[in-house]
């Protein structure tokens, strides 16, 4: 039915041309071209910086030489984990912030890295589990617990309000941080070393973590963009969501799990790195607006993108030292928070 | 909420404040007591006015009272900055850890001693300045978060995500500054942050009791123009109360007093939220009582936690700050959990 | 679907339960089809609970609602949504969401994974945006609009779906005067353009007498009269329904019955 009957006066728009977005096409191909150049820069440039060729034959003609080897062991599989894990976090975040109806919601504040990180100390301290998989499954598990855990208690005594889950996230990481404190001093041999990984760092990863994680974090994003069009309406309150057909608890179980697996992945592949799942929501908004099915993608691009640039400024911040990942997206996050919060962004 | 007769809610909350008194009195002496030998009571009391045999007295002396002390000082300091907190921002849910003065304090410490340390990893100036350093921090958070919140700071949520912003800064910074410092004995320096009480000495307990005492006098001096908690911000004003140089003046005790809990012993969380809450319960409305009754309850959370470290941990040294966490943590969420109303 | 002439919704004997508080008692009701049907009652009277009930927001402890003789809790969601469309009480979406991104949302029920936005999806959109007055307005936040603005953009959604059913749930509570005439002759025009159902929940018993084509009045959870408006609003109607002392009148400007409260009833 194309029946175009005016039946009331129309509003005329008395305000000056609001922002149109850019096409979406222009958007992902410029992301994608940033990430190219960000990835070859993070191999290129390091403690030593090497040349696009020298890396070419570290790839294409390995000869065991120094070179070779620094880039095709230290600085191949950062490269390749460091998007992959920006691209998992941002997609979280994204679903984070919807399944919230809170633009200051994100898997770390809410505690879901806490979640995964406990997984993973309590899998391989007092399970033993050392294999990638399962450390991978253990931190899935922990985030999907901890996602559970906030927004059932969130839910209850009525509504999902801002104040109640930004606290209770606050509040989880807290204990989930204490928790893995609890079971890390029962094994003071590996304190030094896991207080790194606890801030999130992509140095020293075998690329085999990739191959684990990378499956898993194409799996939530594929979860992630089957949810596109119900997330949309999700935006809305939850009578209208219902009225416009959307299977509530469905959709967000679903989406719990797609959080849990992306956060999980990412968290076992790199360590808690936290904020990038609260700033990249922001800036794909910000680019290509509300739809899901643009911002999907586009999240991924620009946390792989943000995720690797990350990893480059941590290896100069104190150089010669190289610095976890984790603290600068700790710094640069909390400062557009509150630039965030300045402007009534959120 | 009940009514009761003025009378009979003050002899409740006397008879409250009393039964407080009694078990921080025998937790204290009992935490000192235990260990490889038991010491009876009454050796203890005669060690601490001067008599006693020797090794009794080194033991009591130089093992077991240094945190014994320090735990209620520091306890029960952090327990009356987040009553004040609590209070002067009408919500029941502020703390000093949410509001981003721990990590602050915390990076001030860090700082100082990444600055102040030699190649040989020895201080350069007197010990005596680490609690300054994190009073420095501790305050420079709070304004931080205040100034940036500006008119939001009326409402509790904005406050809230200003204090996390300001403390995740805060901490990234402090494992960077842990990095470039010489001070990068992680071990030591993560054990300290968490929050233990098992490495102080006297010298740093006079520091600290020298400096948190006079400021719990400022404090209960100051407690009379605190805002009752159920009146909102527009009455509070009408009624003359909640002034902004007043406000200042409570933030500004509330920083300090985290910042010297802070100090020596690390970021200590959750009891500047539990203690306020539970003193309100047992001993009511009144202000003095509400902080007696606050400092007491924090000292006992953390003389309590640190004994449990002793008890169930030992020979490992868990650090205290994570069992007020675990059992904190809990706590909070059950309470928000039957939070009915909402101050967002 | 959407040529045929609207259905016909059934409310048989509806009981529904908060816990342990029966806020419905085997109610029934039949809503004519192509009309306005308007619910009102005072405060606490359950007529929200029973739009919503019929929109299936709530799931009713005994009785059921038929659309055409089809059970509504047997339908799919999206199946639902294509027949019954709602306008929630206190709507909320982001602030800078565009009219367009949320007009969009009535098309959810209609679209497919595989072709999210088909041509029919595109004509919905500007129909309902163009039928509302809102096509100039598509590119503009809803935060920026006025409350009859944006009010007009939420019908807009709920038009763009194209349900043969539209409830409204006190739509005009918050508006102005000017904007509650302004929406509730939109909400008209659906009946009238469109033949479409309106079930409409309405607080204001004027607005409600001059809108309604078939009058409900509900009190503690069960139909206390129903009929035209000429027929309800009589005033011992409006002191047993509503605890109301009033003097009932007829509008010279409408033809329609007009009550003037005068004072309370202490039951």
């Amino acid at each position: 039915m194309t029946v175009n009957i005016q039946f009331c006066e129309p509003i005329l728009n008395t305000q000056s041309a609001d922002r149109q977005f850019l096409s979406p096409h222009i958007v992902y191909a410029a992301l994608l071209l940033a990430l190219v150049a960000v990835v070859l820069i993070s191999i290129c440039v390091g403690y030593r910086i090497y040349s696009i060729d020298q890396v070419w034959r570290a790839v294409v003609a390995f000869d065991g030489s120094e070179t070779s080897v620094v880039i095709a062991n230290l600085r191949l599989p950062r490269a390749i984990i460091a998007p992959l894990m920006g691209a998992g976090l941002g997609i979280a975040g994204v679903l984070v912030q919807t399944l919230s109806r809170n633009r200051i919601a994100s898997p770390d504040t809410l505690g879901i890295n806490a979640g995964a990180s406990l997984g993973v100390v309590i899998a391989s301290f007092w399970f033993g589990v050392s294999s990638l998989t399962g450390l991978s499954i253990a931190a899935a598990t922990g985030a999907l617990a901890a996602s559970v855990l906030v927004f059932a208690i969130a839910s209850s005594a009525g509504g999902l309000s801002p104040l109640r889950i930004v606290l209770i996230g606050v509040t989880f990481a807290g204990l989930g941080h204490s928790l893995v404190e609890v079971v890390l001093s029962t094994n003071e041999a590996q304190l030094s070393q896991l207080l790194f990984w606890l801030s999130g760092a992509f140095v020293d990863r075998p690329i085999a973590l990739a191959q684990t994680g990378g499956p898993i974090i194409v799996l939530g994003a594929v979860i992630a963009i089957f949810l596109a069009l119900p997330l949309d309406a999700l935006q809305a309150d939850d009578s209208t969501a219902i009225g416009l057909g959307v299977p509530l608890v469905l959709v967000r179980g679903l989406s719990f799990l797609a959080v849990s697996l992306l956060t999980g992945a990412a968290v076992s592949m790199a360590g808690p790195v936290g904020f990038i799942g609260l700033v990249v929501p922001h800036i794909a908004r910000w680019l290509v607006g509300l739809s899901h099915r643009r911002l999907i993608p586009a999240a991924a691009l620009i946390g792989a993108i943000y995720a690797t640039l990350a990893d480059v400024v941590a290896r100069f911040v104190v150089y010669p030292a190289e610095a976890p990942v984790g603290a600068i997206t700790a710094v640069v996050g909390g400062i557009a928070l509150l630039v965030l919060l300045k402007r009534r962004a959120a | 909420m009940t009514e009761m007769l003025p009378t009979a809610a003050k002899h409740r909350s006397a008879m409250s404040l009393g039964a407080i008194v009694a078990v921080f009195g025998v937790l204290s002496l009992s935490t000192v007591a235990f260990g490889s030998t038991w010491i009876p009571f009454d050796q203890i009391v005669g060690v601490i006015l001067g008599a006693g045999e020797k090794t009794q007295r080194i033991i009591v002396l130089q093992l077991r009272l240094p945190r014994v002390v320090m735990a209620i000082l520091a306890g029960g300091g952090m327990a009356v900055a987040g009553f004040l907190l609590q209070k002067i921002t009408r919500n029941s849910l502020a703390s000093p850890g949410v509001l981003g003065v721990i990590d602050g304090a915390a990076l001030g410490v860090v700082i100082f001693l990444a600055l102040l340390s030699n190649e040989s990893n020895a201080l350069v100036t007197s010990i005596a300045y680490q609690p300054v350093a994190a009073t420095i921090g501790a305050f420079l958070a709070i304004t931080l978060v205040f100034m940036l919140s500006g008119r939001q700071a009326s409402s509790a949520i904005r406050l809230l995500l200003f204090g996390i912003a300001v403390a995740a800064v805060a901490k990234a910074l402090t494992v960077i500054f842990m990095l470039i410092g010489p001070i990068y004995r992680a071990t030591q320096a993560q054990r300290w942050l968490a929050g233990a009480v098992n490495e102080v000495n006297w010298g740093e307990i006079q520091v600290t009791a020298i400096a948190i005492l006079p400021i719990m006098v400022l404090a209960l001096l100051a407690a009379r123009r605190l805002p009752p908690a159920d009146l909102d911000e527009t009455s509070a004003r009408s009624v003359g109360l909640n002034l902004p140089v007043f406000r200042i003046l409570i933030f500004a005790l509330a920083a300090a007093l985290t910042a010297l809990s802070v100090a020596f012993v690390g970021a200590v969380g959750f009891i500047g939220l539990m203690a306020p809450h539970l003193a309100r319960l047992l001993v009511g409305r009144n202000v003095y009582a509400g902080i007696i009754a606050s400092f007491l309850l924090g000292a006992i959370f953390l003389v309590g936690a640190d004994m449990i470290v002793r008890v169930l941990f030992a020979p490992l040294e868990v650090p205290a700050g994570t069992v007020t966490a675990i059992i904190g943590a809990p706590y909070f969420l059950f309470l928000l959990m039957g939070k009915q109303r909402n101050d967002g | 679907m959407t040529d045929n002439s609207s259905p016909r919704i059934d409310v048989r004997a509806l009981s529904l339960s908060y816990g342990k508080v029966e806020v419905l008692q085997s109610l029934s009701l039949p809503i004519e089809r192509g009309k306005i049907t308007v619910l009102a009652g005072p405060n606490g009277c359950g007529k929200s609970t029973l739009l919503r009930a019929i929109r299936r927001l709530h799931k009713p402890t005994a009785g059921g609602i038929f659309l055409e003789e089809v059970d509504i809790s047997r339908l799919g969601d999206k199946a639902l949504a294509r027949q019954i469309g709602l306008l929630a009480q206190s709507p909320s979406a982001p602030e800078d969401m565009t009219v367009e991104e949320l007009v969009r949302l009535g098309r959810y029920p209609h679209q497919s994974m595989l072709q999210p936005w088909s041509p029919d999806d595109a004509s919905a959109l500007e129909s309902a945006m163009a039928g509302t007055g809102v096509s100039a307005l598509r590119h503009r936040r809803l935060g920026s609009l006025s409350g009859g603005q944006l009010q007009r953009v939420w019908i807009a959604m709920v038009l763009a779906q194209q349900t043969n059913v539209v409830c409204l749930d006190e739509p005009v509570n918050h508006l102005d005067m000017a904007h509650q005439l302004d929406c509730l002759d939109l909400v008209r025009q659906l009946k009238n353009a469109f033949g479409r159902t309106v079930v409409l929940v309405l607080h204001d018993l004027n607005l409600a007498a001059r809108y309604a084509d078939h009058l409900v009045f509900l009190r503690d959870g069960a139909i206390a009269a129903a009929g035209t408006p000429e027929a309800l609003m009589t005033e011992e109607n409006i002191a047993r329904v509503f605890d109301v002392e009033a003097r009932v009148i007829t509008d010279p400007v409408h033809n329609r019955p007009l009550c003037i409260p005068i004072n309370t009833i202490r039951p």
